[in-house]
């Protein structure tokens, strides 16, 4: 890398953006007048709105109360009384009467209790005051009443209240402030910082595109990682100009204590600059997170206007989440920190409120840390290439109406999916899993299981591979495994499913998990006796050992293999695998499963061969249907409160390593041919000098 | 200098591009002369490193466009039938973002980017942004921006598309000089007249192959045409 071409990216891309209005508005206008202008705003609008309702006296109806009580209500100036013709439900949803107070017949002796209805429309504001004035008049009325009786009794008048209740909250004035603050200004400052970085992503990428100046520069040589560099430093550095901006206008708004509301309220809005610097800190990765991961969306983008529609379900689906934190009863705990941009925003309303505790915030910098270099990295990746680039490809060359291009595409020759449409049939077939599935199993319990797994998953696998352009031998994996391979499945496996406790029982120390799912899931693979125990097998470890490998190490792996990316490919895979096993009940079984996804993803990849995984994955069920049912087995692996025998984990990565020493080397596909030269120095495909016959269909 | 061997471009079942292969020598002009969607911009994007060819290869000065795409930029300068002019900066600034990503700075970019000025007569609208400028101020600082560092090769994807006669002279100018300067020049165009003008041989692409290839008057007799642009319509419909 060269941070002297960096520098030159960097500088160009920012005085180009400065010169542009629509950012600076973004960057500068926006904020130093948006919060001022909102708060007082907001507060002028109410305080006016409530002046107007009380300047007009509340328009009441009574029917059927005492003289005495009608005389009482009419002395009120803040009431202004109907005809008792208008008591009526009708007479308030039309608005002819704010509210109504009707009362039930006197009761026959003088201790008895009068019933009084209050008609009002919660959905109307006048109506809402007028009753609480009536509720408030009642109440008085009441205690008046009481009172009388209380003294014809000869009672004391603390006689029906022997307890007087009064709140009274320990919270200083800036503490409720903080409160206050910490529930709505995060949600605020991170749409914020989105929105600065939107427009100059989306400028720098896809304008770019545009207007045929990305072409002129990817000529110049510089390599694109280094163009890459200098934009993203560019609009990460305006977004954290717009989360700076943002921050000291708020900063300076809350510090001018302009709120009349709140001081009438007794809550002070404070944000100390000790606050205030951590936020920012916080706000970096956010931040970078928001520029690389609209860059890389934009750059795919062939125009300004495309790259908004791509952008702004992102954009909704970044923020809409943040709302969780004006929730009550959400605590900031680790796992909710790692959550992408909630964990950032947990973070700064604790702050906001008063303190934020040290390891969720550490887990929610982190992660977010983290998630801004993938975001980095999928934003690198687009450069360069130029299907990104000029879109083009095989998609752009077909023409023609759905009807052919969906004729052209069966029709076309065998192949492989594209990582796009192995995407695509697993977001089906999970969205028919899940639901379908689910009934299933709600109406035939382990029969329905079964039913799910053949006839959702594997079916449509079937289907997929016989209907659609592809060659089922390639898409499946459905290769023959050598001995070696399969000996280094069954050993990588068995490494791996002590590490897979491990990481299982890690979790529970942070996530909840019901006890009734864990009494389920061990009801599901216990068994009983020997027919019961050959069921389950079948049940919970072979089907699902066919079916999930047809799908998973088949079907999508093999699709995301075509750009013979093995760390990408093996992630992604995993990654889709454990959301497979996400349950609406609890997320335990996301990691551990997905870590065994790897370990399969590792030795297809290798092997070439779907049947590996298929082993690996009947033994790890398998093994987990021994462990259940067969105590004796239980107690070597685990404890009785299922802490993982942590020998057996210390030795799982020596396995695990021997494992994969063991795997042989993956092998081309085709041979190399004299005539062939390698398209990239780091990976290992081959492209012909010449069209070759025997590559069909690699190209698209 | 130029040279495209068996250069195959595909898109899935399309090819763009079909086994091209042509050189263009030191102090030569070569029109590579083809209709709309023909598959000059494609094979001129292969040469540019913007495009990897599906087989076959592409270089310049010996540099391979895959295998060593830097060497090749360094040795190109690539002008885009869109003149590729950031709006927000002005001409003066332009060059020196070009100039420096081609490894010039300081002292040495800012003579060279007056000698740019000079050259294309730049000076009166220098520091005016490219925006405000008119399609013939914009294409001339464009043709600045592809030589500013000075490469002995020139890719030009229909340089004078949309431009008036004037305009147009001055691209004529730039391709002479250039010629007289020893830089070999590859252009595209469906104009005849530039190409009779300009060309000291032709290639005439048709469906992504080469069709015909000679100069002017070989083409012209080959045909049995009496001009370039009969002897165009022929080869194009005999390709077809």
């Amino acid at each position: 890398m060269r941070w002297g071409v960096v520098r030159t990216v960097l500088a160009k891309e920012l005085k180009e953006t400065l010169r542009d209005r629509r950012t600076l508005f973004m960057m500068i206008v926006i904020p130093t007048l948006l919060y001022p202008a909102l708060m007082v705003g907001v507060e002028q609008l109410t305080l006016f709105g409530q002046r107007r309702l009380s300047e007009q006296p509340a328009a009441v109806a009574v029917a059927g109360g005492d003289p005495a009580l009608v005389a009482f209500l009419r002395r009120d100036s803040t009431l202004h009384l109907l005809p008792p013709d208008r008591a009526t439900v009708r007479a308030v949803r039309a608005h002819r009467a704010e509210a109504a107070v009707v009362f039930s017949p006197a009761p026959a002796d003088t201790g008895g209790t009068r019933r009084v209805r209050v008609l009002y429309d919660e959905s109307d504001d006048r109506s809402q005051r007028a009753h609480g004035i009536v509720r408030g008049k009642l109440e008085a009325w009441k205690d008046t009443l009481l009172a009388r009786r209380l003294a014809d009794a000869g009672l004391p008048s603390g006689f029906a209240t022997p307890l007087a209740v009064a709140d009274s909250s320990v919270a200083t004035a800036e503490e409720t402030g903080a409160y206050a603050l910490g529930r709505f200004l995060p949600v605020l400052l991170i749409l914020m910082t989105l929105l600065g970085a939107f427009y100059p992503a989306i400028d720098l990428a896809a304008g770019e595109k545009e207007r045929g100046t990305l072409e002129t520069l990817l000529t110049a040589p510089v390599p694109a990682r280094e163009i890459v560099t200098g934009k993203f430093a560019a609009v990460a550095l305006i977004g954290i100009a717009a989360a700076a901006a943002n921050l000291l206008s708020m900063l300076l708004t809350f510090q001018s204590g302009v709120f009349k509301f709140a001081k009438a309220a007794d809550i002070k809005f404070t944000l100390p600059w000790s606050t205030a610097l951590l936020v920012l800190v916080g706000l970096v990765p956010l931040a970078v997170l928001f520029s690389a991961l609209f860059l890389g969306i934009a750059v795919r983008s062939q125009s300004f206007k495309e790259a908004q529609n791509a952008l702004t379900p992102v954009q909704l689906a970044s923020t809409l989440p943040i709302l969780v934190i004006t929730l009550p009863g959400i605590d900031f705990n680790a796992a909710l920190a790692a959550v992408p941009v909630v964990g950032i925003a947990m973070m700064f309303r604790a702050l906001m409120s008063g303190g934020a505790p040290l390891i969720p915030s550490l887990v929610a910098f982190g992660s977010t840390v983290l998630y801004a270099a993938l975001a980095l990295h999928f934003a690198a990746a687009a450069f360069g290439r130029e299907d990104v680039l000029f879109g083009g490809g095989a998609g752009a060359a077909r023409q023609g109406g759905w009807r052919e291009r969906m004729a052209a595409w069966r029709t076309g020759p065998r192949r492989v999916p594209l990582a796009a449409e192995s995407l695509a049939f697993v977001a089906a077939i999970a969205l028919l899993y899940f639901h379908a599935g689910a009934a299933l199993q709600a109406r035939l319990g382990e029969r329905g299981l079964l039913a799910s797994e053949w006839g959702l998953l594997f079916l449509p696998v079937l289907l997929l591979v016989t209907a659609g352009p592809f060659d089922a031998r390639r898409t499946l994996a459905l290769r023959r495994p050598t001995a070696r391979g399969l000996a280094a499945a069954l050993v990588i496996a068995l490494a791996g499913i002590p590490l897979g406790w491990a990481i299982g029982w890690a979790q529970l120390q942070f996530l909840h998990v019901p006890k009734e799912l864990f009494g389920a899931l061990e009801k599901l693979v216990t068994a009983t006796d020997l027919p019961r125990f050959l069921w389950l097998l079948l049940l919970v470890a072979l089907t699902p050992a066919v079916c999930e490998e047809a799908v998973f190490r088949g079907v999508l792996f093999q699709g995301l293999a075509r750009e013979e990316r093995m760390w990408r490919t093996v992630a992604v895979s995993a990654l889709v695998f454990g959301a497979f096993h996400l349950s609406g009940e609890t997320a335990i079984r996301f990691l551990p499963t997905a870590w065994i996804g790897v370990l399969m993803g590792i030795v297809v990849w290798r092997t070439r061969s779907v049947f590996g995984s298929m082993l690996m994955h009947f033994v790890n069920n398998g093994f987990a249907v021994v462990v259940v049912s067969r105590p004796e087995v239980r107690r070597l692996v685990m404890s009785a409160t299922g802490e993982p025998n942590w020998w057996l984990v210390a030795l799982a990565p020596l396995a695990l390593a021997a494992g994969v020493w063991l795997l042989p080397r993956r092998e081309p596909l085709t041979p190399v041919r004299a005539d062939m030269v390698p398209v990239d120095a780091d990976a290992d495909t081959v492209r012909p000098n010449r069209p070759s016959p025997e590559l069909p269909g690699e190209g698209d | 200098m130029i040279e495209l061997e068996h250069l195959t471009k595909s898109y899935g079942d399309l090819v763009a591009v079909a086994d091209l292969s042509l050189r263009v020598a030191e102090g030569e002009v070569y029109a590579l002369l083809g209709a709309n969607g023909a598959g000059k911009t494609t094979a001129l994007r292969c040469l540019a490193t913007l495009l990897r060819p599906t087989s076959g290869s592409a270089r310049i000065a010996g540099h391979d466009a895959v295998r060593e795409p830097l060497e090749v930029r360094r040795r190109l300068g690539f002008l885009a039938a869109s003149m590729g002019l950031y709006q927000r900066l002005s001409a003066r600034e332009l060059l020196r973002y070009f100039a420096n990503l081609n490894g010039l700075q300081g002292a040495a970019a800012e003579a060279r980017i007056d000698e740019m000025v000079d050259a294309f007569d730049l000076g009166e609208f220098s520091e005016r942004l490219c925006g405000k400028l008119s399609t013939g101020q914009r294409q001339r600082v464009s043709i600045a921006r592809a030589v500013v560092h000075d490469p002995p090769a020139l890719v030009l994807d229909e340089p004078t598309l949309g431009l008036d006669v004037l305009s147009s002279e001055a691209i004529f100018r730039f391709v002479e000089s250039a010629r007289a300067r020893g830089r070999a020049v590859i252009f595209s165009t469906h104009q005849m007249s530039e190409v009779e003008l300009l060309a000291d041989r032709v290639g005439v692409i048709a469906g992504g192959r080469l069709a015909a290839e000679g100069t002017v008057e070989e083409i012209v007799a080959a045909a049995g045409e009496q001009n370039l642009a009969r002897a165009f319509l022929r080869i194009v419909r005999e390709a077809a």
